[in-house]
């Protein structure tokens, strides 16, 4: 089933596209990279997807009926988050616990699941010892990883990463492509990951999308791979 | 002290502002909005110097125009994303400015406008009282029924909005919130210490708490703690209370800084000793 429809997106930042008439579709429960040198618009085509971005022109669906009518939740984590750098004054279980907020609405309490569901991801994430500590004490690695266990805790049917292993040892790297396969394979939810490390991913993933930039046509995009995937003119 | 009826009135309006400015300094501190409070007494005051010159009720006029600057400062602010600092350096200056012009059209307007430059809660009136009555429960409410969103937000823009949460009305309600807040802490320490209040209180509990429901009780029980000392010590020494809460707060943010220095220092300097143990039971071995 169809997870994302993206027709002809042209979207740039200044007066020049950085992504031109770009066309896709992201299969659900897959396990999905997205790779490219840098200045690629990978992160771009992520929030493209996200809507957090609204494009020049053309049109960017998500399908919603993957769910079943439910609504379709997303746990995103971007390349950087600001807060991180200020010092923000939260514990680690505070953060984590923050990833059943949607789920929980305004009132109701944490029942006894959803606290054995944020142990569960602090410690898949390798983090549970380091609970009680305050987030601005932890490496850049930790800090990813407790972004992952807030993502995790949510328990979206779409994950999505932005560069998530920036910081983690070869170790970390494996286990948290193990737990990511994991997730698609067991748990029949998609992941969509902004990766630069594609040989060491690839045989973990279902469809990598690889965007290139073509100097003499602007910006422009190439898929390989990749299922049902096509790009402006040649397509 | 308290015997006095403006007393009693001056400690209720502190102790309400005390409880809801600082709560309010914690979210704009971590937003990154530190400013807004200084801006929006700036174009409160222009609000009130409006009131003066139209002959309405300058109180509810200046609160009416810091809500319209909250919200114009939050507009501003999505559409200056990379200098998220300068819409309010746009709207600072622009209130400031449009309250001298307003106090040059109305003679006899100058003295009045002294007691909202430097507040004066001793003579805060039963209707500016019930104003700040209505922000502080408003202000409770909201900070209560939207802590866990609020939180998102404050964390993260981005993954808050894709995880569910109405961001942008979530942001034009704080602001609108900030708004009220500043234009009801006036008459307690005036234009020019309003955000003293708001900010100095968070300033200490951010360096000092070790989460974020800490942050927020530290940042409360410093806010409450220096206004009812700043008023008694303003009672007693005859001082004017907006600058000796100021003060104060400021005296307890350089104790915490002190404090934290000397707790580092101590730590660094057991860990140094207990290292050369060990390494002098090695050189033994």
């Amino acid at each position: 089933m169809i997870l994302s429809s993206i027709r002809d997106v042209v979207f740039g930042y200044g007066d020049e596209p950085v992504i031109d008439r770009l066309s896709l579709d992201l299969e659900a429960g897959q396990f999905i990279g997205i790779t490219g040198p840098n200045g690629a618009a990978k992160t771009t085509l992520l929030k493209l997807m996200l809507g957090l971005l609204k494009p020049w022109s053309g049109t960017v669906t998500l399908n919603r009926e993957i769910t079943g009518g439910g609504k379709l939740t997303i746990g995103y984590v971007p390349q950087q988050v600001a807060s991180f750098n200020a010092g923000f004054p939260s514990k680690v279980i505070e953060l984590v616990r923050s990833g059943c907020y949607s789920g929980l609405g305004l009132f109701r309490r944490f029942t006894k699941e959803q606290e054995a569901l944020v142990e569960s991801s602090l410690r898949q994430v390798e983090m549970w010892e380091y609970r009680n500590r305050r987030i601005g004490e932890l490496s850049g690695g930790q800090k990813q990883r407790i972004c992952i266990a807030r993502a995790l805790a949510q328990q979206p049917q779409v994950l999505v990463l932005d560069e998530p292993v920036t910081g983690m040892d070869a170790a970390s790297r494996t286990g948290f492509y193990e737990l990511m396969r994991h997730y698609v394979s067991r748990h029949g939810r998609t992941v969509i990951m902004v990766t630069h490390g594609l040989e060491e991913t690839s045989s973990y993933l279902d469809t990598v999308i690889t965007l290139e930039r073509k100097e003499q046509e602007g910006w422009t995009c190439l898929v390989t791979n990749s299922c049902n995937a096509h790009f402006g003119q040649e397509a | 002290m308290l015997g006095y009826e403006f007393m009693q009135r001056a400690f209720w309006a502190g102790g309400l502002i005390g409880l809801i400015g600082p709560l309010l300094g914690v979210y704009l501190m971590l937003r990154r909005q530190v400013l807004m409070a200084d801006t929006l007494s700036h174009v409160s005051l222009a609000g009130v110097a409006l009131g003066s010159v139209l002959g309405w009720n300058p109180a509810l006029s200046g609160f009416a125009v810091a809500i319209a600057g909250g919200l114009i400062i939050e507009q501003l602010r999505r559409s200056y994303r990379t200098y998220s600092e300068l819409p309010v350096a746009i709207i600072m200056t622009s209130g400031l400015a449009l309250a001298v012009v307003l106090m040059s059209l109305k003679q006899n307007l100058t003295k009045s406008f002294s007691s909202y430059l430097f507040g004066s809660i001793v003579a805060v009136s039963d209707t500016q009282l019930k104003l700040i009555a209505v922000v502080a429960a408003a202000g409770l409410l909201y900070f209560i029924i939207l802590r866990r969103p609020l939180y998102s937000l404050t964390f993260d823009e981005e993954t808050a909005a894709i995880s569910g949460v109405r961001t942008g009305w979530l942001s034009f309600s704080f602001a609108v919130l900030t708004g009220m807040t500043v234009a009801a802490a006036m008459p307690v320490v005036g234009v020019l210490l309003v955000s003293a209040l708001i900010v100095l209180p968070a300033s200490i509990a951010l360096r000092i708490a070790s989460g974020f429901t800490a942050a927020i009780m530290i940042s409360v029980s410093v806010g409450l703690t220096g206004v009812f000392s700043g008023l008694t010590a303003s009672y007693y020494i005859n001082t004017p209370p907006g600058g000796t809460i100021a003060l104060i707060l400021l005296v307890f943010l350089l104790i915490a800084i002190a404090v934290q220095k000397l707790i580092r220092l101590r730590s660094r300097s057991q860990y140094s000793s207990q290292a050369n143990e060990e390494k002098g039971s090695h050189n033994i071995c």
